[in-house]
């Protein structure tokens, strides 16, 4: 009896050992699991976030094909189509070098614009192995105003002139911008774009050169393909009202509809620039006075690596 | 006493035989393909993990989702956010036993296996029995298996837009060199 009884006993403790044995399998294998650092993924849908960059770019290879539309203004009437008969348009191209690295050249025919820009990822957003609350990148950008001059003459009295010399330097804008993101949870992404631009000519000597100003933009992801954005730049020393042009800070509210290899990105805006010399300086329009842009962006990203 | 000393012995024993029969794969290969005419599909992860229990014939796999490549970046974006939610759901495991195992299997030549178990991906678990190859290839234990899984199978769902590009069935590809345990 007393044999049987410590045969039972071993079986039992056999039986316990076995199945803390098959647990422990999962448990070796979790111990061999290495922590891992989780970065934050797609803080927003694409590289704009309406008008201005969002903390998203091209990974190596990658060759993002971008083109935008602003139309005019709704308060256009219908006599011009609520704005559909003034459209402006920006084409560009914009490559990852490498993963931290993009650039970009476009060319806006708002002010025959061509310019150029580098995105640099300084900080990446991550949890788990290291810890890193926001994602930090470096935007710095030349734009080229392309127009022709308007005088080449200026006046010194009413009724004499002097010769004007108009340098290819004068038509140069320097953005420079840092891109602040934090991803708080899925859906909800902000990020602060403090923002410095010179200018090396003004329209009028009341026109300041050097502007400072803050971005705000954030996401909601309404559903797994689209998302309500919001963007606003607060220009910090705004350029005075000369004669009637007042200017105004930049507002816009916009929606992302993806599609596999597409961002489709409509948006209302009182802008019409689509670069940062344009729209955070010199948007003229007012939303409270119905001057409200139509637009759109449209990204299209091809993959160049084998 | 002399009962109990002989159980014990056993037990000793009976665990230090549990610990030279493991066999472990930290680099192990899985990818997932799909092709469509319009777009090929190819994920792939060099960094899976999984352990052989030799006494049983038991394996046990675990992946993280964002160790899995591609080519397109966009696509490793909408796979870890839009299909798999890598954020809600990290890993991927797989727990089954190898069918008729018996350890000399380990020392033969590559041959055909059965392994049925419990794959959960995405959250939800399923039990499958998939074909697979165990045994010795070039002085090394060698592994492999090549099934095919549906999206919807595992609560992944695909919206009409892009239903064209992703292929109905995912073909998985599972390759593996295993070590002794603690070598």
């Amino acid at each position: 009896m007393k044999r049987n009884y410590y045969i039972l006993i071993g079986l039992f403790i056999l039986f316990l050992s076995g199945n803390v044995y098959s647990q422990d399998l999962d448990a070796l294998l979790n111990a061999q699991i290495k922590p891992t650092v989780n970065y934050a993924t797609a803080s927003f849908k694409a590289s704009r976030i309406i008008n201005g960059h969002s903390i998203e770019q091209m990974k190596k290879k990658q060759l993002d094909f971008r083109i935008s539309h602003r139309f005019g203004t709704l308060n256009d009437g219908a006599y011009g189509l609520y704005g559909m008969d003034r459209s402006v348009i920006h084409f560009s191209l914009e490559y990852g070098l490498t993963d931290w690295l993009m650039l970009g050249v476009g060319r806006g025919s708002l002010n025959k614009i061509y310019d150029s820009f580098a995105k640099f990822k300084l900080l990446r957003q991550s949890s788990g192995e290291k810890t890193m609350p926001v994602s930090v990148s470096y935007l710095t950008s030349i734009e080229v105003n392309s127009m022709k001059f308007d005088t080449t003459r200026i006046q010194l009295t009413p009724t004499t002139f002097a010769p004007r010399v108009n340098y290819f330097s004068s038509r140069l804008t320097y953005v420079n911008q840092l891109l602040i993101a934090r991803k708080f949870n899925d859906n909800f992404s902000f990020q602060l774009s403090p923002t410095f631009i010179h200018r090396n000519l003004t329209k009028t000597e009341l026109d300041k050169n050097d502007i400072f100003a803050m971005g705000f933009g954030a996401r909601y992801k309404l559903s797994k393909r689209l998302s309500l954005n919001a963007e606003y730049f607060y220009t910090l020393n705004p350029n005075a009202k000369v004669m009637e042009t007042r200017y105004y800070n930049s507002a816009s509210v916009g929606i992302d509809i993806e599609t596999g290899g597409h961002v489709f990105q409509i948006m209302l805006t009182n802008s019409q620039g689509m670069r940062e010399g344009t729209f955070i300086p010199q948007t003229t329009d007012s939303w409270l006075k119905g001057g409200i842009h139509l637009g759109f962006n449209i990204s299209r990203v091809f993959a160049f690596n084998q | 006493m002399k009962k109990q000393l002989i159980i014990l012995a056993i037990l000793i024993m009976s665990v230090s035989a549990f610990g030279q029969d493991k066999f472990i794969a930290k680099n192990a290969y899985i990818s997932f393909y799909s092709s469509t005419p319009l777009e090929d599909i190819l994920g792939e992860s060099n960094e899976a993990v999984t352990i052989l229990d030799a006494t049983k014939g038991e394996v046990v796999f675990q992946a993280l989702m964002t160790t899995f490549h591609f080519k397109r970046a966009l696509m490793e974006e909408h796979f870890n956010e839009n299909y798999m939610e890598s954020s809600k759901f990290p890993k991927a495991k797989f727990k089954g036993m190898i069918e008729g195992f018996n350890k000399d299997m380990l020392k033969a030549p590559v041959a055909n296996i059965k392994i049925t178990g419990q794959l959960n991906v995405h959250g939800v678990e399923k039990t499958i029995t998939v074909p697979g190859t165990i045994g010795m290839e070039a002085g090394k234990l060698v592994a492999t298996a090549k099934f095919k899984v549906t999206p919807e199978e595992y609560g992944i769902v695909i919206p009409s837009l892009v239903r064209d590009k992703i292929g109905k069935e995912m073909e998985i590809t599972v390759k593996d060199n295993y070590v002794p345990f603690g070598q």
